[in-house]
């Protein structure tokens, strides 16, 4: 079973991704902030990796960062609040992430890229 | 004929302290009442705001942050983390190490892969001569500008950071503030809103996060602290930011905008000539100062308040610690009313002269003093067997219990808007220092704020003479040359 | 003066006469008692008996218990034979005669306990009187002053009613506490209670399969008793908009189906007649985030409300959900548009402006200068291409503050063919635009775009106006700048050269 780590700091938006990927026969974990999110890139060895881009301490782009670096083999998914915001999108693609969905998502959309990402 | 003499005074004395006594009285009165219009609407206005969309939108201003810091190694790289993950689209953080002693510099270039670089900019505002100016080629920093510069003090910091600057709203910082991440958004807000009146500047209240479990940058579990000092100051915080900030802000008096968070309006810091470097309360002499100046320009403006809990800091809870922290508020209390003194009871500069400036007069700075003469007179009258004593004993017990109502208001205040201090044990805590705090602390309180007056009148900083001069304009902050007469 | 006074009235008791006569005029007179006594021969006498008098008897008489009221001498004499009964005064109950108690009147009457007869009758006449008696007025006598003080009669209300105020505000807010508490408790509670389902229904329901959920399924979704709580229905309501905020595609559309089926509609319709703005705004924000085009004709009701938020979110509910975006209401609005309001406005025409066609430039025309900049900043964030011919059209009419917003305009759009406006505004005395259109020049700049730049630049311009210019010349034409600075190679232009060649400040 592939594990999929999801970092969000909004309790519904997660409840709700978790809940799709589940379904979809993912183990998931759930972190709610940047730190917490840190610590399980290097303790959970998920199979992927979706962050939110503003958290509270760390901000998405420094977990995208330490990823890259330390686990350069685990794809990265970016859902961002901070809609299409050009700078944002380019600089995540710029550090190697394999996609990135803006806020408002749809969560069927979401599992799809999972699944293509993951096969 | 001295005898005569003697009980005239007493006499007159014991009308004034009347009048006194009951103005003080209409005076708290007034300011709960004002206090709770204000946080009414205001917490109406924030139910349906939505700051997403501040985030985001291309018509929210851009925000310059500047932390001076000092020797604070330990903590530096932690807290500029903190600073740049905050929510917020177009803002840079600047942080400017003011000649520290220790490795705050090296702490910070490590971890930011800072590079200096040759950035270009005029020192519009004097300062210390800048050593450096630093930026990381690491996209992620890409917020972060590092000014290193010779030690000149906070204000001569903050002056350093805003030469920097880029953007339109300036948010200057205590570097180890705890801010919450949508503090920007928050304090954002106002100077969106209005459209007849321009607001220059917006204060934020500060929380106590002593004995606070924090997370994140942000306080999860509020506690009240160990100490009867610390506790006294959640108090004191309350009264100060939950009710009488707001009460300013409801008239738009507001003079003084706390230094570990507010926001400002750049080209107006600019048009003033930025922080005055040469007084200890720089925080409000700049405020006043810009007011001062939108007075005389007749352009109309507001100094608006947040009441949200978006920024904490740990305060002192050593006796010396907050005795020396007392002292300097006082002082710069007293300087910045004597540097300004030409706008007391001046109708020109309206609310400002008329309402703001005589309160502080009366209610901040003289207080220490009045209450010490009040309470020599009673003990006068007591010993000479004046009947009056017991007429005056009862008037201080009427001060007395208005602290007690003033008190007890505003945590009832906290407890309505906010709630944070969500254990019965902690609320019975803080309700045990409203009873003891005008017996056991606020004595201290009176005490520390006659040094400072003391302090004041013996010149210490050398700059006194200055001061008791005093600006002829706002802007006449900007043809004095403050580097010449170094400390 | 007093003391000769006090000597000539006491003169007159100086014998025994008038003194009995005196003592007979007063009540009381402290330390001052007298007793009966007569001689043994008369022992058989009935009145022995009378115990008003109480006789006690000694070596060569009787003598009477004492008495201090002088008035009663009379009477006590009455019953009694008077020609073989003598007074006899007591001063601290030693035998005193005639001129030992005219003394010790003498001196009561100079220290003010004694005053004579006639005085006691016209006290409120003498003053100075008045002032010796008040001198010596005992202690306890402070306990009427307390009350009979008006001032500090008031000082005490005002204290009583502090400290009942004050009690009752730390009561008020100890009891507010416990329910605050409950409340927050419970809303985490049906938060965590909300969620489960209602995402298994999204997920596990087609659009259409929700569409035909019966009242019974629906009321199954959640236990009975707490759906019925508005509290809860309140967090459900939240819930629902908060997440079709965040979702895209059907399950917005799931979303405002189950708004429908949980009969949210009615708080929703509540809300908008309610009569404080704070819940007519929420009701807004439910039928704008729902759309519950139903309702759209109680919307209309608020949106000439003279409270701001009604009257923006009713606007901005309207822009969303009328089949026709019309943006006349907008043109026609005489009040500024705040940043804020710009901000929510342009949101919800960035949603609109996908599938409705949108007539921006009827704003062009408003009478409202804010409008007219707005309109501007729209074509600029919706990047509308199309509208630059509009634009052009009002380059010459507008307010040098509305130019600056039409040179950023053209500056993102990158419309090169207003080249000649931005020159134009290079020179302009405004320095917003001007430093505008200097910024602009450096991007959609050409030749004649040059010159200028180097004209500014020999007038003396102030460092930061340098360094827009220079920047704007290095972006334009490097070879240029970089004759230029050998030919200016003075402090200023050479920290900005290096500024600009610095890889680090500027990340390409």
């Amino acid at each position: 079973m592939k594990k999929i780590l999801i970092i969000e700091d909004d309790l519904l938006i997660s409840s709700l991704v978790q809940f799709r990927l589940k379904k979809d026969g993912y183990e998931t974990v759930l972190v709610k902030d940047g730190n917490e999110g840190i610590d399980a890139i290097d303790h959970q060895n998920p199979d992927l990796i979706i962050t939110d881009v503003m958290m509270p301490f760390r901000s998405g782009i420094e977990i995208i960062h330490h990823a890259k670096k330390n686990h350069p083999e685990v794809p990265i998914i970016v859902l961002s609040s901070l809609g299409e915001e050009e700078e944002v999108v380019l600089e995540a693609f710029n550090l190697g992430v394999v996609d990135f969905i803006p806020k408002p998502f749809n969560p069927n959309e979401l599992a799809i890229r999972v699944k293509r990402v993951l096969r | 004929m001295y005898n005569f003499l003697f009980y005239f005074l007493i006499e007159l004395f014991g009308v004034a302290f009347m009048i006194l006594s009951f103005s003080v009285v209409l005076v708290y009165l007034t300011i709960m009442v004002l206090s709770a219009l204000e946080m009414r609407d205001f917490r109406k206005k924030n139910k349906y705001a939505d700051y997403q969309d501040i985030i985001t939108s291309p018509i929210a201003p851009g925000v310059s942050i500047i932390a001076p810091a000092f020797n604070e190694a330990s903590n530096i790289v932690q807290n500029a983390k903190s600073l740049l993950s905050l929510h917020y689209g177009r803002f840079e953080v600047i942080i400017v190490n003011d000649g520290s002693k220790d490795d705050t510099l090296q702490r910070l270039i490590e971890a930011f892969e800072l590079k200096k670089t040759d950035y270009a900019f005029h020192p519009e505002l004097e300062s210390q001569p800048i050593r450096g100016i630093y930026k990381s080629p690491n996209k992620s920093f890409r917020r972060l500008i590092v000014v290193d510069k010779e030690n000149g003090g906070k204000a001569d910091a903050l002056n350093a950071g805003i030469n920097i600057s880029q953007m339109e709203i300036l948010a200057c910082i205590d570097v180890d503030c705890i801010l919450s991440s949508d503090s920007i958004t928050r304090m954002v807000r106002p100077f969106m809103e209005e459209t007849n009146r321009k607001v220059i500047a917006v204060g934020g209240a500060i929380g106590i996060a002593n004995n606070c479990d924090v997370k994140d940058g942000t306080v999860t579990k509020y506690r009240a602290p160990e100490t009867t000092l610390g506790r006294f100051q959640v108090i004191e915080y309350c009264r100060a930011f939950l009710m009488g900030r707001m009460a300013w802000s409801r008239i738009n008096g507001l003079m003084l905008i706390s230094g570990a968070f507010g926001f400002f309006k750049r080209d107006l810091v600019m048009a003033v000539g930025g922080y005055f470097p040469k007084t200890v309360g720089e925080d409000m002499e700049l405020v006043v100062r810009m007011r001062r100046y939108m007075e005389e320009k007749k352009i109309p403006y507001k100094v608006s308040f947040i009441p949200d809990p978006l920024c904490w800091t740990e305060v002192p809870e050593d006796q010396d610690v907050l005795s020396r922290q007392r002292n300097r508020w006082m002082r710069g209390t007293i300087e910045t009313l004597q540097l300004h003194r030409k706008i007391g009871f001046n109708p020109r500069y309206g609310i400002l002269g008329m309402i703001s400036y005589p309160f502080w007069a009366l209610f901040e700075k003289f207080a220490p003093i009045i209450e010490i003469v009040g309470l020599i007179y009673t003990l006068i009258l007591m010993v000479i067997g004046d009947f009056s004593a017991v007429y005056f004993l009862g008037l201080l017990l009427m001060v007395y219990l208005l602290s007690l109502m003033v008190s007890s208001f505003s945590l009832l205040y906290e407890q309505i808007a906010f709630n944070n201090y969500k254990d019965r044990k902690d609320l019975n805590r803080l309700i045990w220092i409203i009873l003891l705090e005008p017996i056991l602390i606020h004595p201290k309180v009176v005490l520390w704020g006659i040094r400072g007056h003391i302090d004041f009148i013996i010149g210490k900083g050398g700059w006194g003479k200055m001061i008791r001069t005093g600006f002829k304009t706002a802007e006449d902050r900007k043809n004095i040359e403050t580097q010449s007469n170094s400390i | 003066m007093l003391e000769s006074f006090g000597q000539g009235g006491l003169s007159r008791l100086e014998d025994s006469i008038s003194l009995v006569k005196e003592i007979k005029q007063q009540e009381n007179i402290p330390s001052l008692t007298y007793r009966l006594e007569f001689p043994f021969k008369d022992s058989s006498s009935q009145f022995l008996s009378d115990s008003t008098y109480s006789w006690s008897q000694t070596d060569s008489s009787y003598i009477s218990k004492q008495f201090s009221n002088g008035k009663e001498i009379d009477s006590l004499f009455q019953s009694l034979p008077a020609d073989s009964i003598d007074l006899r005064f007591f001063v601290f109950d030693e035998r005193s005669d005639v001129s030992g108690v005219a003394s010790y009147l003498e001196t009561l009457y100079n220290t003010g306990d004694f005053i004579l007869s006639e005085d006691q009758q016209r006290p409120e006449k003498d003053l100075v009187l008045m002032a010796s008696r008040n001198h010596y007025e005992p202690l306890d006598e402070y306990k009427n002053k307390l009350l009979s003080d008006k001032g500090l009669f008031s000082v005490t209300l005002i204290n009583f009613l502090f400290i009942f105020l004050s009690i009752c505000m730390i009561i008020f807010m100890v009891i507010f506490k416990r329910k605050r508490n409950q409340k927050e408790d419970n809303i985490k509670d049906f938060e965590n209670e909300i969620i489960e389902p209602l995402t298994s229904i999204l997920f596990e329901k087609s659009l259409e399969e929700i569409k035909e959920m019966t009242p019974e399924m629906i009321s199954s979704i959640y236990p009975k008793q707490i759906f019925q709580k508005r509290l809860f229905k309140k967090v459900l309501i939240d819930k629902i908009i908060s997440l079709n905020k965040k979702m895209k595609g059907d399950f917005k559309d799931k979303l405002k189906v189950l708004y429908k089926k949980f009969g949210l509609v009615d708080i929703t319709k509540a809300n908008l007649k309610h009569r404080h703005w704070d819940n007519v705004v929420s009701g807004l924000v439910q039928v704008n985030e729902m759309d519950l085009r139903d309702l759209l004709p109680l919307v209309k009701e608020h949106s000439q409300s003279s409270n701001f938020h009604v009257r923006s979110q009713a606007g901005a509910t309207l822009l969303n959900l009328s089949e026709k975006v019309d943006l006349k209401f907008l043109r026609d609005q005489n009040y500024p548009l705040s940043d804020w309001q710009q901000m929510h406005y342009l949101r919800i025409i960035k949603f609109v402006a996908a599938t409705k066609s949108l007539n921006i430039p009827i704003l062009f025309s408003s009478e409202n200068q804010s409008v007219r900049e707005f309109g501007v900043k729209l074509v600029r964030m919706l990047g509308r291409m199309d509208l630059i011919e509009e634009l052009h059209k009002i380059n010459d009419q507008v307010l040098d503050e509305e130019k600056v917003e039409l040179i950023k305009t053209y500056d993102v759009l990158g419309a090169h063919m207003e080249v000649d406006f931005i020159n134009q505004c290079m020179s302009s005395d405004y320095p917003e635009l001007k430093k505008e259109a200097i910024k602009c020049a450096g991007n959609l700049g050409n030749e004649e775009s040059e010159k200028i730049l180097l004209d500014l630049l020999e007038q003396e311009p102030d460092f930061q106006s340098r360094k827009n210019l220079l920047q704007s010349l290095f972006k334009l034409n490097q070879q240029t700048f970089d004759v230029f600075i050998s030919n200016h190679p003075n402090q200023e232009n050479l920290a900005i050269q290096a500024h600009l060649l610095d890889p680090v400040l500027n990340h390409v």
